[in-house]
């Protein structure tokens, strides 16, 4: 009888117990890796951006642009196939015609076909060669040089450029861009973020409320830091992310959402890219990859292992707690520079390479299943209020 | 009282009636005296082969001709300057590219009314409609892109931008690829040969597929896909010009030559690996030349491939197991050069009327159609015997006035050694053909010039980039025949004529003007700068160094005089050139003398680095747009 209790017990605490179990509730990991680096194709090993186009992936290097497909290099483009210059910081996709548009140092350049046509400073109406961000919405190319913002109508030609002189661009460098519905989104280098309003066709700033570069005052009242490196927009929870040299930025329209490594699993607080979809937000930092579940709280960070090849993943979990899971296999490099998703895979631009993170669902429950020490959501509750009696 | 006897009388009534003693005087305004003709290009058969649909672009309509009893039983206004058509795949609607209206509409077959009428980009020209007859594609002549259009919504969903002045539009046999050529090469180097651009849009995706690159031609007009038993290949009419060398070799022929890319596209291979292919064939004979490659369509049964010669009234008939005999034997990059191929795989020539344009055959390959755009008529073929069959007259003005005269001259090469071009031929559409030319001068790479428009070219004398000719009587008169057509040229009626023509050729509609004529706020700013008598910093610009000086308003935006913008290399003999127009400046790149400047930008930005062609030196980027966006709207 007693026996029988206790088995009894004993399942029901396995019931009880069980969604301390749920994947659902735990972050998802990217748990394999696979690199291209100049030792297997790539042009060069700094790669500045990457898109994915269904089955295809680009990736802009600092000599060149390469596709890849079917897990290979098929094509290294360079100026010699007619590509504006050799420096690719940013790709956009235009899903619409299966065009890429191509921010480079050169200029733009427009591929389609198997041909390049290109647009510079001299030729067109781009405001600066130097281009940093582009972005496909409609008919309008954006650029974001480091002159200002250049938009192109493709129906018409006609060039419109933003400046210091028409626009509230504290400083001029254009480094990113995201179309938002019925806005555009721009970062600026020491300029904030802009907003662009299509149908009033104005530009609003949001800069760093404390105005202070080194502190960080007002924490959620603003951005957090004019320093921004790169921009992001989310359509499912149209929220735009910011990245900055100091810190991320989030922000949904009436709330900012800010985040700092001291109180946050940010792997570092200078940021090159953020991503963000569904519910989740990545930030490409100098000192690994992070995302953010922001419905559970939970970060993850990506790095190479100090132990070579190997990588690490560290989980911040909502009460700050960490564990360390480790992966046979890694990102070429910390630095970080940007990413792009491919279903669960992601793409990772970085200093050293392009990392290709894989999601096996087998391998994330085994690791998981090795994590001791682990606390379900239930019994971090139980314990905050436990703490606060 | 005197009177003529009768017979006389009627002979002379009729005779000073007739063609040459036409009482319409050059130069003068006779637009509303000038009948109404029809112009028929376009030309489609319904699936069951009763009807001919024909668009008519001078009279703006569309007409349906009964083929059997060769009458017109229904016709139909459409929009300005109706061009391309394109028949839904169960026969029920067509569609009508109106080109000076941005439209296309949509015609109930059975009815012949327009049901409606649908908004596209600017230009539209060619189209084609997919399988399932739920999409158009919509070649936008001005605007350098093919529209999308969902014809549930009638609504553009996209577009696809393409090189210069994209023609037609074709679906290939299998429904997955649509085929787009255009007219104009890409802009390039003044001093190298053209490269022409055939599109290949993936018809299933809705996406671009590949570019392919067709060298050393320009004017890729109409398209026909081989049948799959012949190897599917696609077939484009084309011009090689061998404009770097001097025009004045025509008298040894082989200047400009005519004739057809086979092109088999690698999206068209089932694996969709490897590389495109293009191979080029001749036309033409060793010793006479078929000039404006047009219209190009396959038998059904894929025996013959025919091609209308739209500059040398030609209806060419070639058989097409001998054609691909001949790609075999001769090497690809030999092929282009060799004007011994005709004569290997040309079955015969037939004579068709002035200006033969789009071809149609019948659904029982028993005969074809081709419209004869300049005498509004259409040429039956009978494909059984080879023959011209019969002429439809599709009902259009009877009197050929001296205008339409021109015209007709415009487009005839036979005035030219061994029929090598026409004008149409290096201006097509009356337009320009985007090159640099070695012109007159016997000396390789001498004043090399750009092409010029022909349209709105009245009261803009003097021409030539030169300035030389003070009138378009000397243009075109002993000018041409010595140093173009190498020939007699033209008499004295003939060239009357081809003067008024010339002077009546209009300008297109301006795409970058509102309607109502209001500038938008960036249009405004350009015209400030244009007319700004002061730097930015409040120095004054001398008054030959602005831009209203040398190019005015009210004289077509030139003073008609020769100046120095400094744009001369050291292969130019002079540095002063006649100072072009600026009507529809943004179709007429490239610029400068001699086309080294590819864009309007580049004006300033690469060729003004002295100020010596305008103060630019001084402006923001912002200012040089502004004025771009206004000289686009002169």
């Amino acid at each position: 009888m007693k026996t029988q209790m206790m088995k009894i017990l004993f399942g029901v605490s396995l019931l009880l117990l069980a969604p301390s179990f749920s994947l659902a509730q735990k972050p998802r990991l990217i748990t394999h890796w696979e690199n291209f680096t100049t030792g297997n194709g790539m042009p060069d090993e700094k790669v500045f951006c990457v898109a994915v186009d269904g089955n295809r992936v680009w990736a802009g290097t600092e000599d060149g642009l390469v596709l890849i497909e079917n897990g290979k290099i098929q094509k290294v483009y360079k100026t010699e196939d007619g590509l504006a210059h050799r420096v690719v910081m940013g790709i956009a996709v235009d899903k619409a015609t299966g065009d890429l548009w191509i921010a480079t140092f050169g200029g733009v350049s427009h591929f389609s076909g198997g041909h390049f046509e290109n647009f510079t400073n001299l030729t067109s109406g781009l405001l600066n060669d130097i281009v940093y961000g582009i972005a496909v919405d409609g008919k309008y190319v954006w650029a974001a040089t480091t002159a200002g913002i250049s938009r192109l109508n493709t129906y018409t030609g006609e060039w419109t450029n933003w400046s210091e002189k028409n626009a509230p661009l504290h400083e001029p460098w254009g480094y990113g861009v995201a179309p938002a519905g019925n806005k555009v989104w721009f970062a600026v280098w020491g300029g904030g973020l802009i907003e662009y309003d299509k149908s009033q066709g104005y530009m609003k700033a949001y800069t760093d409320p404390d105005e202070e570069m080194e502190l960080v005052l007002f924490r959620n009242q603003g951005l957090i830091h004019i320093i921004v490196s790169n921009v992001s927009y989310n359509p499912d929870t149209k929220m735009v992310w910011a990245s900055t040299y100091f810190g991320l930025s989030g922000y949904d329209g009436r709330n900012w959402h800010n985040y700092l490594t001291k109180d946050s699993g940010l792997a570092s607080d200078f940021i090159n890219a953020p991503k963000s979809r569904r519910n989740e937000v990545w930030a490409c930092t100098d000192k690994g990859l992070s995302y953010l579940d922001y419905k559970t709280g939970n970060w993850v960070t990506y790095r190479p292992s100090k132990q070579g090849g190997r990588g690490e993943i560290e989980i911040t979990w909502a009460d700050m707690k960490k564990t360390k899971l480790e992966t046979a296999t890694s990102l070429a490099h910390n630095y970080i520079l940007n990413l792009d998703f491919q279903g669960e895979d992601i793409w990772v631009a970085t200093a050293k390479g392009l990392s290709h993170g894989i999601r096996e669902p087998q391998k994330e429950t085994q690791l998981y299943a090795s994590i001791r020490n682990h606390r379900s959501t239930r019994e971090i509750a139980q314990a905050r209020r436990q703490e606060s009696r | 009282m005197f009177t003529l006897p009768l017979v006389p009388a009627l002979i002379l009534t009729f005779g000073l009636c007739s063609p040459r003693f036409a009482a319409v005087p050059a130069n003068q305004g006779i637009a509303s005296s000038e009948p109404r003709y029809l112009s028929p290009s376009e030309v489609r058969l319904s699936p069951d082969g009763r009807r001919l649909f024909i668009t008519c672009e001078d009279s703006n309509e569309v007409l349906a001709v009964d083929p059997r009893s060769e009458r017109v039983v229904a016709r139909v206004t459409v929009g300005q300057k109706p061009w391309g058509m394109a028949l839904s795949p169960d026969g029920k609607t067509i569609y009508v590219s109106n080109e000076w209206s941005d439209t296309v509409s949509e015609i109930d077959a059975a009815s012949f009314q327009v049901r409606r009428t649908l908004k596209v980009g600017w230009g539209p020209v060619g189209l084609a409609t997919d399988r399932a007859g739920r999409t158009l594609y919509v070649a936008n002549g001005i605007g350098n892109d093919v529209s999308l259009v969902d014809l549930r919504t009638g609504q553009e969903t996209k577009r696809f931008r393409t090189q210069r002045y994209p023609q037609q539009v074709t679906l290939s046999r299998d429904g997955r690829r649509v085929y787009v050529s255009n007219v104009l090469p890409r802009l390039g180097p003044y001093d190298q040969p053209p490269e022409s651009e055939f599109l290949v849009l993936d018809a299933i995706r809705q996406t671009v597929a590949e570019r392919i690159t067709v060298p050393g031609v320009i004017e890729l007009r109409q398209i026909a896909e081989a049948p799959a038993s012949l190897g599917g290949y696609v077939l484009v009419p084309f011009m090689r010009p061998k404009n770097l060398g001097p025009l004045i070799a025509v008298a040894q022929g082989w200047v400009l030559t005519h004739g057809m890319a086979v092109i088999r596209p690698v999206s068209a291979r089932p694996s969709g690996k490897g590389t495109s292919e293009v191979s080029q064939v001749l036309l033409d004979d060793i010793d006479y030349y078929y000039a404006g490659g047009y219209g190009v369509a396959f038998t059904p049964n894929g025996r013959y491939a025919l091609i209308s010669s739209s500059e040398a009234s030609t209806l060419t008939i070639i058989d097409t197991a001998k054609l691909a005999r001949r790609l075999r034997q001769v090497p690809a990059n030999e092929l282009p050069n060799r004007l011994d191929s005709a004569r290997t795989f040309v079955v015969k020539r037939l004579e068709t009327g002035h200006d033969p344009r789009s071809i149609a055959i019948s659904p029982d390959g028993r005969f074809a159609y081709v419209p004869n755009r300049l005498d509004d008529s259409v040429t039956v073929v009978d494909l059984a015997r080879l023959k011209v069959a019969s002429t439809i007259d599709l009902g259009g003005p009877k009197q050929i006035t001296r205008r339409r005269r021109g015209e007709q001259l415009f487009f005839d090469a036979k005035y030219c050694f061994q029929g090598q071009f026409a004008c149409a031929t290096c201006h097509p559409n009356s337009h320009l053909d985007g090159l640099a030319w070695n012109l007159e001068t016997p000396q390789l790479g001498r004043d090399r010039v750009a092409n010029r428009t022909l349209r709105g070219i009245k009261d803009t004398a003097p021409y030539k980039w030169n300035g030389h000719n003070p009138d378009l009587a000397t243009q075109c008169g002993p000018r041409i025949a010595k140093f173009l057509f190498r020939s007699e040229g033209f008499n004295k009626e003939e060239l009357e004529a081809l003067i008024t023509y010339l002077s009546y050729i209009p300008l297109p509609p301006n795409r970058h003007l509102a309607p109502d004529g209001q500038l938008t706020d960036a249009q405004e700013r350009g015209k400030q700068i244009f007319y700004r008598t002061h730097t930015n910093d409040g120095r004054e610009i001398p008054v030959q160094n602005r831009c209203d000086t040398c190019h005015p308003a009210d004289t077509h935006y030139t003073n008609k005089l020769s100046t120095s913008v400094k744009s001369a290399s050291k292969y130019d003999t002079s540095d002063y050139f006649d100072t072009p127009q600026l009507d529809r400046v943004y179709e007429n790149a490239p610029y400068l003398h001699n086309g080294e400047a590819l864009t309007l930008e580049e004006i300033w930005t690469v060729f003004n680095n002295s100020d010596t062609h305008g103060v630019t030196s001084d402006m923001s980027k912002e200012q040089l747009n502004d004025m771009i966006e206004f000289l686009k709207t002169l």
